[in-house]
């Protein structure tokens, strides 16, 4: 079979991808697009993501599944495409979890 | 705290508390500089009514505030997705703990108080689940930035502008239909006009500085901020949108395992 991976399958189930074409090509997020960006939204790439999904379905190509993978990291990269303002944490703050003192000073 | 004006809620940059007690002066010095003053529950003077006391239920809206908030913790799509989100960054919220229904002044909404990890309900001046939906959602953001990443609320302005950003952008709060009832009428790019608008906002509420500073500062990090969609990965317009960030986020395992 394909890939060394042969448990991979769709980073989304196919019918999702119909779902989010749906939703893309709504007069809803038509608006929406254009009321946020200025622009009308393209639909198009999910359109394109179901039919390959379901082409992977179909026969499990490698074509199909490196087709898929790619399209979901620019999607990833897109989501990633700015500079952050702070720096991310490792671990949650101490006292997220700390009991409240009422009124009284806490230790940090 | 930085406190929403109008129906918004705005986040209060509390200074983390110092060992010794704190002075009269200090205490007012917080009110006036932090805006602590809007939330007089938490500067020191307490509610008016004992805690459970019949002069609570019949005096103030505590219990329908707790009501409303398990409604929208149970139900809201934005708020759920959020719960999941701080859960898995080690940031368990427990109602008890991390909610607290008061009394405000003037038209504050709500707000997070960093020091004590708490959201603050104004529960006198929210008064329908949609509104209560809204400003859960927009604090959780607050929270959820507190929980990922080195935010200092107290001394950077950046920090606290950018925080304001996604909570007006990824709430709801710049809705269309939230924008309209404001009278706010605009349509291209009218919602980044109104995330800009109420995070400035935000900043000269809690902050004493110009607004051509603030603005400076609005504009320094907006891109940045306007684009950083944690933990929803899209700009979620209504329930349908957030449902599907909520689908997507179950299934974020699924997703990373798979690219």
């Amino acid at each position: 079979m394909a890939g060394s991976q042969s448990n991979w399958r769709p980073p989304r189930s196919c019918d999702v991808y119909w779902c989010e074409f749906k939703h893309c090509k709504s007069l809803f997020n038509r608006f929406h697009e254009y009321y946020t960006y200025g622009r009308a939204p393209d639909c198009q790439q999910w359109k394109e993501d179901y039919y390959t999904c379901k082409e992977w379905e179909k026969n499990h190509s490698t074509q199909a599944k490196e087709s898929l993978q790619e399209s979901e990291r620019k999607r990833v990269a897109e989501q990633r495409k700015f500079t952050p303002v702070w720096e991310l944490r490792q671990t949650p703050p101490a006292d997220w979890h700390m009991p409240l003192n009422q009124g009284k000073p806490q230790d940090s | 705290m930085a406190q929403n004006r109008g129906e918004e809620d705005e986040f209060i940059n509390k200074a983390p508390l110092q060992e010794s007690r704190e002075t009269e002066e200090e205490r007012k010095r917080k009110e006036e500089e932090f805006g602590y003053g809007l939330y007089p529950e938490r500067s020191g003077s307490g509610s008016r009514f004992k805690q459970g006391s019949i002069g609570e239920s019949l005096f103030t809206f505590r219990h329908k505030c707790h009501i409303m908030l398990q409604v929208a913790m149970d139900t809201s799509p934005y708020a759920k997705l959020l719960l999941g989100a701080m859960k898995s960054s080690g940031c368990t919220v427990h109602k008890d703990r991390h909610f607290s229904c008061e009394d405000c002044d003037g038209t504050v909404s709500g707000g997070f108080d960093a020091a004590t990890s708490q959201i603050v309900l104004c529960q006198n001046n929210i008064h329908q689940q949609a509104h209560m939906n809204r400003v859960v959602t927009h604090e959780l953001i607050h929270a959820f930035d507190h929980c990922r990443a080195r935010v200092d609320w107290f001394n950077s302005f950046r920090h606290l502008a950018c925080s304001e950003i996604r909570a007006a952008n990824l709430s709801g709060d710049c809705s269309f239909v939230n924008e309209i009832s404001r009278f706010n009428f605009g349509l291209k790019e009218h919602h980044q006009a109104c995330v800009r608008g109420r995070a400035l906002r935000s900043i000269l509420a809690v902050r004493k500085v110009s607004r051509e500073e603030a603005e400076l500062v609005v504009d320094e990090v907006f891109d940045s901020c306007f684009h950083d969609h944690a933990p929803f990965g899209r700009i979620p317009h209504n329930k349908k949108d957030a449902k599907f960030a909520y689908r997507d986020y179950e299934n974020r395992d699924r997703y990373y395992a798979n690219l």
